[in-house]
């Protein structure tokens, strides 16, 4: 068992019918981290999520979670996953306490402490129906459920899309605060990159199936400037870095570079960029033209 | 497991639970009637091989107030299907609803979940069912007298196929919501699926399960070995033509149509061939239901994510 490493996927496929959902995916997901996988809607994240939970088997290539097979060693695996689904399904017509009692009576390790107290500071009842709490409210019960398992890995599908800014920010707070205090691993999709700086610490961006930026979001930030000069050809600087988007006007150019150490040259004013921007970049990037690189963008926007 | 399947369970089961409260409050007062007449008639001695001249007259009496009641809750071989494609409704709900994905990620297997699922759901069918045969067995024992226990609407509901039954429409609701993932439209198939079946078998089946007896005799007396069977098929013939042919129906109890000299050839199932069939017939749906709730759960561990 690998303790540094959380999720560990090499040559990662997965096939439905003719169509790849996630086509050779590897990457290494450290522990401890807090992890944003990006990209727009049908990318693949909720597949590689599945995956990495044991819900789907791979068509091919191989997915470790703490060094186990979620699907071959799934008795080991699952009780160390705390897992929330797209739309955070729950049973409607079961009260909060009856919710409760089915998380304790499907995991060992379950908490009721921490589960009590967390539905206390949502102000709910435990009379009260799954069916009839606001959507944030569910979210944050489906959230609870997960939490009280005392999972070492937290994995998140696309938890805020469906909730409102308030709500959104909340959720992202309750996470925030089991992982300062439990200090475990999360893995949270999204196509909303906003917030997610505020929460995240590590970065994973996937576009048609594929992944295309991974690492820390603090090293990815530093290592990416926006080059501004005169109109002129990127190819100078394509020399010594990586030139992720070029954009020209008449008189000037604006280069988005993932720079291999300093930029020297004088003529470029550099800026820093912030991630939203790098995101987009890729994802515009990979898409390679200017339309589909507007629909990305709006995607994430949302 | 257990208390999660009951929980998730429970509207279901309450509702099978009303629908056997609806059945008693329908058959208890009129099956005391029933066997209040029975017995005040005496209507057991008429049942002899050799009756009493007044009998005719005390069965048809009998018959005139009770048989359209008899012959109505036939339809009641229904109530198994209904049961059984009820109790599969939880199961189809988690796949419908999505909350299957919470379950397979709390920390049970989805093996354990499956048999925790389907298991209760069993279970639950068949308790359901050995109360339906109570209540049916209690309430046709007149007409069994009178009729025999192979007259399809007693065979139908006062054996083990109805554990069969409704274990039959479970299995099949199952099977068409593990693929469907859509509760209404899954359990409606079921129901009109269990009621084709449920005619294949008696219309097309049933006879030929057990190997039925030939035999042959003279006269207008009925023989003793016809006793509460079930003919499949009567000829009678005399002087070398035909009087009688072909008719197949329940057993007459009384003079049947005929000469003294006619020759009569009788195939039929015997009234000692009702354990037989039944265990045959209960072995055909179990093992279908087996089949289903195998392939029910293959699918839904292998294709569904």
């Amino acid at each position: 068992m690998n303790d540094t490493v959380a999720i560990r996927t090499s040559g990662l496929a997965k096939r439905y019918g003719s169509r790849w959902a996630l086509r050779d995916c590897t990457l290494e997901i450290p522990s401890g981290s807090v992890t944003a996988l990006v990209g727009p809607n049908g990318a693949g994240k909720t597949t590689l999520l599945h995956l990495v939970i044991g819900l789907v088997e791979p068509t091919s290539g191989a997915v470790d979670v703490f060094g186990r097979s979620p699907r071959r060693d799934a008795k080991e695996v699952l009780p160390r996953l705390g897992f929330v689904a797209q739309d955070h399904p729950l049973h409607r017509n079961l009260t909060i306490a009856d919710t409760l009692t089915y998380g304790r009576k499907l995991n060992p390790s379950w908490n009721k402490q921490l589960a009590v107290s967390r539905v206390e500071r949502l102000g709910l009842s435990m009379r009260q129906k799954v069916g009839q709490l606001s959507g944030g409210q569910q979210a944050q019960v489906a959230l609870t459920l997960a939490l009280a398992k005392q999972p070492q890995l937290l994995v998140l599908d696309e938890p805020v899309a469906s909730l409102d800014p308030l709500a959104r920010r909340e959720f992202l707070n309750a996470v925030m605060e089991a992982v300062v205090e439990e200090g475990i691993t999360v893995v949270l999709s999204s196509h909303i990159v906003a917030e997610l700086e505020r929460v995240c610490d590590y970065l994973v961006t996937l576009a048609d199936g594929a992944t295309q930026l991974t690492g820390s979001i603090s090293q990815i930030v530093a290592s990416h400037r926006l080059l501004t000069g005169p109109r002129s050809d990127a190819a100078g600087v394509a020399r010594a870095h990586d030139v992720i988007r070029e954009s020209h006007t008449e008189r000037q150019t604006t280069l988005l570079v993932r720079a291999n150490g300093h930029v020297y040259d004088s003529r470029w004013e550099q800026h820093e960029v912030d991630l939203e921007e790098i995101v987009l970049a890729y994802l515009g990037y990979q898409s390679g033209n200017g339309a589909a690189a507007t629909s990305a963008l709006e995607m994430v926007r949302s | 497991m257990t208390w999660v399947s009951w929980r998730l369970e429970r509207t279901e089961a309450l509702i099978v639970l009303g629908i056997l409260a609806l059945l008693a409050a329908l058959l208890v007062p009129t099956g005391i009637q029933m066997a209040d007449a029975y017995h005040r008639d005496g209507l057991a001695a008429c049942l002899s091989v050799n009756p009493g001249p007044t009998c005719g007259n005390k069965l048809g009496d009998f018959r005139q107030h009770f048989q359209s009641l008899i012959d109505l809750s036939n339809w009641f071989t229904l109530v198994p299907g209904l049961i059984g494609v009820l109790l599969a409704a939880p199961f189809i709900f988690d796949l419908e609803h999505g909350t299957y994905r919470l379950a397979w990620t709390q920390s049970i297997t989805r093996d354990r979940w499956l048999l925790g699922k389907l298991g209760s759901a069993a279970v639950a069918a068949a308790l359901a069912a050995g109360a339906l045969i109570l209540l049916f067995t209690w309430w046709r024992a007149p007409s069994v007298h009178l009729d025999g226990r192979l007259d399809t609407g007693n065979y139908d509901s006062t054996g083990i196929v109805v554990i069969g039954y409704t274990l039959f429409a479970l299995a099949l609701a199952v099977a068409l919501g593990a693929i469907w993932r859509r509760a209404a439209a899954s359990l409606a198939v079921a129901f009109v699926g269990y009621f084709a079946a449920r005619v294949f078998v008696d219309v097309l089946l049933r006879d030929h399960l057990v190997a039925p007896v030939k035999a042959t005799y003279r006269g207008t007396q009925q023989p003793s070995f016809l006793y509460n069977a079930h003919i499949l098929s009567l000829r009678g013939a005399t002087h070398g033509h035909e009087i009688l042919g072909g008719s197949s129906g329940p057993a007459q109890k009384f003079a049947t149509p005929g000469m003294n000299s006619a020759v009569f050839q009788v195939v039929y199932q015997p009234d000692s061939h009702f354990w037989p069939l039944q265990l045959t017939e209960t072995a055909i749906f179990v093992g279908f239901a087996a089949i289903l709730i195998l392939f029910a759960s293959w699918w839904t561990r292998q294709r569904t994510s």
